[in-house]
């Protein structure tokens, strides 16, 4: 249950000067400045302030207001890329970092022409905590020199490994402007290293909690501070470097925005930020307008929460009416207290706004306009509205769908248009499919991150043509996979695959997704070293097709344990495969244990040589299989990405597999065939409905969600727990059972079964 | 001194000839069918102005030197051999993947940005053409699965039988321990000897690049592959040429490292985009020659803006992984940013933003800007500088173009006149003030994040017009000095002249300088000190084999180095031969504290995060003798000049037309000092003196413009 700042008044009336009155009483004896929901629950533009509105009444000229953008872009991107080369993070050295600028109200104005821009959209909330809280505060203050740090997505972030330096930038004792600089920073001291805790239960587990707090006085950091981080996370070297890389990064922003001011005006600069904003909000209410009213829904479902498998429903509906455009999530899973699985709202938020920014209109500028004019919906206590109790360091689970699933949604309202912003597309992957680490390193570092290859997602098929393979994040346009030999040299680990593409696990369609690649590493030179994942869609599939295509497929975890493969390597190295498929299927090594699981794998360590084996995922297809040229099928066949039988099964094409020759009215045949099939097989709608649609989830089925209209009641079915109903405005979080206490019943049962059966024998 | 260097552009082939103490430049029109006709054209023109034969010149020469984008065009074209890529097995999609960011490298940013539209380049190697070798070497060398040679056979057979044309062959951390990758070369010789006809050239990576990083080296070698036989073929029929005409001394080639070398010591992928780093050494060499202090080298053509930085703290700026086309790879080259901006890109209005765009389209040369006349319709740069005066419509480009005001006016007023609610000349205005402010922050983004501060640069404006705007970067940028450099046509081909035989040669290392959780400092410089005599041998090598005496070569040696594990990015030249005791280890920690600090801040360095080398590099060179410019410097008389007219010219921050003087060639005499506004067309190019900046000829056709106080 959201905790808000009301006092019980025992039921009484009061009148406007009481209840001022008694606010003001609150105000004067909180005791925690926690998540505020009047900032956190709001992603609406600032109004202008008195400043904003005298700069951009004053005529200026909005020519030269270009010029100041370009100085301030310019400004950003050698922030940027003082961060890249000096950052430590693998996601600091592979681009998962950002620079920004915000408007003295907070909103956040202008990221650099590289970066992340969901990092920057979510730190407007942090800078208006720090506005609201920290500046008229005597014991902290705001003065010129400091810098505030952050990580506490309950306060506004992605998730808790992503690390915020905050600075204002004061001129003439007035605050012009904030500047961030963000970085996915990895370990964070949780209870799983690497920063992403699979098993947190609590936020306890999550580790370093940073809400927004000043870090640095007169441009320095305060050492004590920075000892008590570094003494409260794995690698105390990480957290010292990119503290003073992110610092010197907004200070090296601080004085090109002071020369900014110093040639064009204080007003410019404010005025610039502010009329940016403006401007892109107004293009996308335009563009809003021009899309048809109507409402196109999606139902997704996350078959996973890192602990159990699951049925957590995601879903999406869309409602264009006018210049309105509602985002609607009400039926979604509920919040799962014990699970780390939750996503805050404003995480949500503006994860959505960076699938606008990147898959729907890439040509506008990526600020926090692209999203403020969107309405949001939401069932309270749901993993997409928890309560500030909740864990969320894997929100990346549900996140990672606001990242993918909007375009899909939208290619419908779009499609219709004459004009494109960009091609229409099916989704792009959308999990984190790469190993989390950590442990003590060859070099006898203690370490704990994740690697670089999570920026190479398969791409959605296209309109026009298919989806690129493994590119870029779903997060962001254009970030590195970075090189294998360099990861190898700083990390005890061997990867046995690097990047190998994936046969046949393929979003199929008229134009076909992009593949993944599969990833297989083991570790060498240390006994105190292991991996987890953090990823779901091993049994269901993540990212949908559009238009008819299909979706990609599923895709498991495997791992070879109790073997050392360097030693297989040296004796028998023909039982060592460099292929997922032949590993698993030939399972060859004598003595090895096979296992295969759901993708979502908890932290283990790993002995020197065990397998573990992972793939990033294939984007969705778009279109009709059927239509697919025959030609494109034999490509991806003579580059093996495409078994012959899949060829002939799923596309219907006839061919010579010896030349790759296509018998043309043979195929023409076949699809043919398979049309008419098609048509044999359809129902119609109610009859459909009427042999599929049962009134509630199976009882073995662990759904949680609305079943049926998603403005219904949500059915939360737990594993090994009790079914309840909640009516949509009562929804409540859902506590799990642990995973091992269920299976020691279960043993214990067992054992119990098989007493009572001697005893009676 | 008597040397010829060329550069063979895309269009012009550029020849400058120092004979003695004179100075010859000379220009033709490139021949891509055969090379040599068109550098012999301009090496007739040269001759004649000397009043010597080509003969006299070519038997008497030191040198003659290359600078060619023989090897950029190729790429572009794609026309090179059939590759094949053996690999190891498990990395078989590094090189199609291309690190998830193939799709943008080499792109603007609205194009790396459009991921639904993004799309990869044609591959140089299909994956059709791609083997896995059954093999696996660890981090540090050692043998993790041995070759497995009867697999490599049939994989070479498959190759070869699918019509390989070049082999390519990219192991893992074969640069550690480059075992396997020679034997898969011993393997594939005797299955298929040399001797064979048709026989199949194999690239090895490790000796193409010396560093980690499995999909850049790969590429470099795909690369440098796929260039050899264009270059060879195309720079070994110019050596023919000059053999047959009268020059029996090795022909040298300008390398991207800024560097030059004998044909058979030179890869193909060294040559790319050496012309506009010929450039920058021209850049480099008038800089130390003349005491210039720090120069920003900028070249402003029809298409694009070449950045080149030149310091006087005598750092080199290179590019480790530098994009060529649309590929990274790993080698050292001069760090050259180019720019999307120049007289062609076509300048737009963006609703969104309420702004003038401009670029990244080009209108280029063919269909040109509207004032072309060849069918172009968008505005460009060059319409609104002929708009607002610049340009004289009868006398651009030699004459050769005839500029056609009313439509360049038109395209203007069509595009951005509507909703600028202006006239042509206030547009034209926010087109050149918005030009020049992109290029002033691409330059301003370059220095400052090397820890430079622009004000404290000269700048150099070459390229057709550079001379133009440079008057208006230099503003925006705050530099007070702009220099438009002698023989700035050819500048590339002066440039070629004036490097030294160099050879770099880097190898990636895993030294620990100081280990922070062991608090140790390294002390046993035995693998360091082996590094470094490693690739001073292979440098001498390259040196002695092309006659020069091992005792002229000098050495300079430079570290990459890392706080942590940061990215490696920051170059240290540290003046040392060998490691000898902790004094060296700690004054090599000493020099990357204070070149970090001065780049990224005072108060950024981290020693206590601990202190890695992670590149050794060393570059073996021989000073040679260079061509002298003397009295470029401001010259301490100041002559009047004669205008030969008055054009009305109209300029950013000034209202209505203003009287401008026109001046031709003779402004250029030596001592020439004219007073902005002002514009002097010469038979090169068009040089704009804007008001309160003053125009002062040099020696050799160089000119300052000074900023007044």
């Amino acid at each position: 249950m959201n905790v808000e700042s009301k006092l019980d008044t025992g039921g009484a009336t009061l009148s406007a000067q009481e209840q001022q009155l008694l606010n003001e009483f609150l105000a004067e004896n909180q005791l925690f400045y926690g998540p505020d929901p009047e900032i956190m629950r709001n992603h609406s533009l600032s109004a202008r302030s008195p400043g904003e509105e005298r700069a951009l009444t004053m005529g200026l000229d909005p020519n030269r207001m270009n010029l100041v953008r370009g100085r301030i872009g310019s400004a950003l991107e050698e922030a940027f890329t003082m961060v890249e080369q000096t950052g430590v993070a693998p996601g600091a050295k592979w681009g998962d970092l950002v620079s920004a600028v915000f408007t003295a109200s907070g909103d956040m104005s202008q990221i650099g022409p590289h970066g992340i821009a969901v990092f920057a959209s979510v730190c407007h909330y942090p800078v208006r905590f720090v506005r609201k809280y920290w500046l008229n505060d005597p014991s902290v203050g705001v003065r010129d020199g400091d810098a505030f740090i952050h990580n506490d997505s309950r306060f506004g972030n992605i998730h808790n490994t992503d690390q915020s330096m905050i600075m204002p930038l004061y001129h003439e004792g007035e605050i012009v402007c904030w500047m961030a600089a963000t970085i996915h920073e990895g370990e964070c001291g949780a209870i799983e290293p690497g920063g992403m805790p699979s098993i947190a239960e609590s936020k306890f587990d999550e580790g370093l909690k940073m809400c927004p707090f000043k870090c640095a006085e007169n441009f320095q950091l305060k050492r004590d501070l920075v000892n008590f981080l570094q003494n409260s996370v794995r690698d105390p070297k990480l957290q010292l470097f990119d503290m003073k890389v992110k610092l010197h990064a907004v200070i090296r922003l601080r004085e090109r925005l002071l020369a900014v001011i110093e040639e064009f005006g204080k007003e410019y600069l404010i005025a610039t930020l502010r009329q940016t904003l403006e401007d892109t909000e107004a293009e996308v209410r335009r563009r809003i307008g021009e899309m048809p009213d109507g409402t196109v829904r999606i139902n997704t479902f996350i078959d996973n929460d890192l602990r159990e498998h699951i049925l957590g429903k995601w879903p999406l509906e869309v409602t264009v009416e006018g210049e309105r455009m509602i985002f609607d999530f009400r039926g979604a899973c509920p919040e799962l207290r014990n699970r780390s699985i939750n996503a805050n709202l404003a995480s949500l938020k503006t994860c959505l706004m960076s699938n606008l920014a990147i898959y729907v209109w890439p040509d506008l500028p990526p600020n926090q306009a692209v999203f403020s004019p969107v309405e949001v919906l939401t069932n309270r206590n749901s993993l997409v509205d928890p309560s500030d109790e909740a864990p969320v360091a894997m929100s990346l689970i549900p996140l990672f769908r606001a990242l993918g699933a909007p375009a899909q949604v939208m290619a419908k309202f779009l499609y219709c248009l004459p004009k494109r912003y960009t091609a229409i597309n099916a989704p792009h992957y959308n999990q984190p499919a790469t190993f989390v680490y950590g442990g003590l390193t060859q070099h006898l570092e203690v370490t704990g991150n994740f690697c670089a290859d999570i920026n190479g997602n398969g791409a959605g098929g296209r309109e026009d043509n298919d989806g690129e393979h493994a590119m870029s994040p779903v997060f962001g346009a254009f970030a590195d996979t970075g090189e294998f030999e360099l990861a190898e040299e700083e990390l005890p680990f061997v990867r046995l695959v690097a990047q190998q593409l994936t046969k046949d696990r393929i979003g199929f369609g008229k134009h076909r997704g992009g593949l993944g690649y599969e990833q297989i590493v083991t570790v060498k030179g240390s006994n105190m070293f292991g991996f987890m994942t953090g990823q779901c869609g091993a049994k269901h599939p993540s990212a949908y097709g559009l238009f008819g295509g299909y979706g990609c497929p599923a895709y498991p975890l495997a791992k070879i344990k109790d073997v050392n493969i360097f030693e297989v390597m040296d004796s028998n190295p023909e039982l060592v495969k460099f292929s997922m498929i032949d590993l698993m299927n030939e399972q060859a090594i004598p003595g090895a244990r096979y296992v295969m699981q759901d993708a979502g794998m908890n932290f283990e360590l790993a002995g020197e040589g065990e397998v573990y084996m992972i793939c990033q995922g294939a984007g969705g297809g778009y279109g009709d299989v059927l239509e697919r040229l025959p030609e494109d099928v034999m490509r991806d066949v003579e580059e093996a990405l495409l078994s012959p039988r899949l060829a002939r099964e799923i596309y219907f094409v006839t061919f010579d597999e010896q030349t790759l020759v296509v018998d043309a009215p043979a195929t023409t045949a076949a699809r043919a065939a398979e049309r008419a099939a098609r048509k044999a097989r359809g129902i119609p709608f109610d009859a459909f409905c009427a042999a599929w649609v049962k009134p509630e989830p199976d009882p073995a089925l662990p759904y949680l969600g609305a079943w049926g209209p998603n403005d219904g009641p949500v059915i939360a079915n737990p594993p090994g727990g009790v079914r309840v109903v909640m009516a949509p405005d009562a929804v409540d979080g859902v506590m799990l059972s642990n995973p091992k206490d269920r299976r020691i019943a279960e043993l214990e049962a067992e054992v119990a079964a098989l007493k009572a059966k001697l005893a009676a024998a | 001194m008597k040397r010829v260097s060329v550069d063979i552009g895309g269009t012009f082939t550029d020849c400058f000839v120092s004979w003695g103490e004179c100075y010859v430049q000379a220009k033709a029109l490139t021949t891509h069918h055969n090379l040599a006709a068109g550098f012999n054209e301009a090496l007739e023109l040269a001759t004649s102005e000397l009043g010597i034969t080509k003969f006299d010149l070519l038997s008497q020469v030191d040198s003659v030197r290359y600078s060619t984008t023989l090897g950029t065009n190729a790429l572009i074209e794609r026309k090179g051999p059939r590759i094949g890529l053996l690999v190891t097995d498990g990395f078989g999609s590094s090189v199609p993947l291309s690190r998830g960011r193939g799709h943008g490298d080499g792109l603007p940013y609205e194009r790396q940005h459009d991921v639904p539209r993004a799309v990869r380049p044609e591959p140089i190697v299909p994956i059709p053409l791609i083997r896995n070798v059954r093999e696996r070497v660890s981090y540090n060398g050692e043998v993790l699965l041995r070759l497995d040679e009867d697999d490599l056979r049939g994989k070479l057979r498959d190759l070869v039988d699918q019509g390989a044309e070049t082999l390519v062959v990219q192991l893992a951390n074969s640069v550690v321990n480059p075992a396997h990758e020679l034997r898969v070369r011993e393997i594939f010789l005797e299955e298929y000897p040399g001797y064979y006809l048709g026989a199949v050239p194999m690239l090895l990576s490790h000796q193409v690049a010396g560093r980690k990083g499995e999909y850049t080296r790969a590429m470099s070698t795909i690369i440098d592959g796929f260039l050899h036989n264009a270059m060879y073929h195309g720079l070994g029929g110019l050596e023919l040429s000059l053999r047959e005409n009268g020059y029996a001394k090795p022909m040298l080639i300008n390398h991207n490292s800024g560097g030059m070398a004998q044909l058979n010591s030179t890869d193909a992928l060294q040559t790319v985009h050496s012309g506009p780093v010929a450039g920058i050494a021209a850049s480099e060499h008038l800089a130390r020659e003349t005491g210039l202090g720090n120069v920003i080298a900028t070249d402003m053509g029809g298409t694009s803006f070449d950045i080149g930085i030149v310091t006087a703290d005598g750092e080199k700026h290179y590019d480790f992984n530098p994009v060529i086309d649309r590929w990274l790879v790993s080698i050292p080259m001069v760090h050259l940013v180019t720019l999307g901006a120049g007289g062609g890109s076509i300048a737009s209005y963006d609703p969104l933003l309420k702004r003038v765009k401009i670029g990244p389209e080009s209108a280029g040369s063919d269909p040109g800007p509207a004032c072309y006349n060849r069918g172009g319709r968008q505005p460009t740069v060059t319409d609104a500088d002929l708009a607002l005066g610049y340009l004289d419509p009868n006398n651009y480009a030699k004459g050769r173009i005839k500029l056609n005001a009313r439509r360049a006016e038109r395209a203007l007023l069509e595009a951005l006149g509507g909703a600028l609610g202006a006239d042509v000349i206030a547009i034209s205005k926010v087109v050149k003030e918005t030009v020049d402010h992109n290029m002033a922050n691409g330059i301003a983004t370059e220095l400052r994040s090397r820890g430079y501060i622009p004000d404290e640069f000269t700048m150099l404006a070459y390229g057709g017009n550079g001379p133009l705007h440079c008057c208006g970067i230099a503003s925006a940028l705050g530099i007070g000095r702009v220099l438009a450099p002698p023989f700035s046509s050819v500048f590339s081909a002066l440039g070629a002249g004036n490097v030294n035989q160099l050879h770099i040669h880097e190898k990636s290392t895993y030294t620990v300088l100081f280990h922070t959780a062991l608090k140790k400092v390294l002390t046993d410089y035995t693998q360091l000190n082996a590094t470094i005599d490693e690739l001073k041998q292979r440098g001498r090598d390259d040196l002695t084999r092309q006659g020069m005496p091992p005792e002229a070569i000098k050495y300079r040696l430079e570290f990459d180095m890392r706080y942590g594990n940061q990215r490696a990015e920051t170059a240290v030249a540290y003046d040392i031969e060998r490691f000898a005791s902790v004094h060296d280890a700690l004054g090599l920690i000493e020099a990357f504290h204070r070149r970090y600090g001065e780049r990224f801040g005072e108060g950024s360095q981290a020693t206590e995060a601990g202190v890695r080398i992670n590149t050794v590099r060393v570059s073996s060179y021989i000073d040679i003798d260079k061509v002298h410019f003397g009295a470029i410097m401001p010259l301490a008389g100041r002559l009047p000049a004669k205008p030969v007219g008055t054009r009305p010219c109209h300029f950013v921050g000034g209202a209505g037309a203003v009287g401008t003087a026109l001046y031709d060639d003779s402004a250029l005499v030596p001592g020439t000092s004219i007073d902005g506004p002002a514009v002097i067309t010469t038979f090169a190019t068009t040089y704009l003196v804007e008001p309160g900046w003053n125009f002062h000829a040099s020696n050799h056709g160089a000119a300052w413009f000074t900023r007044k106080a």
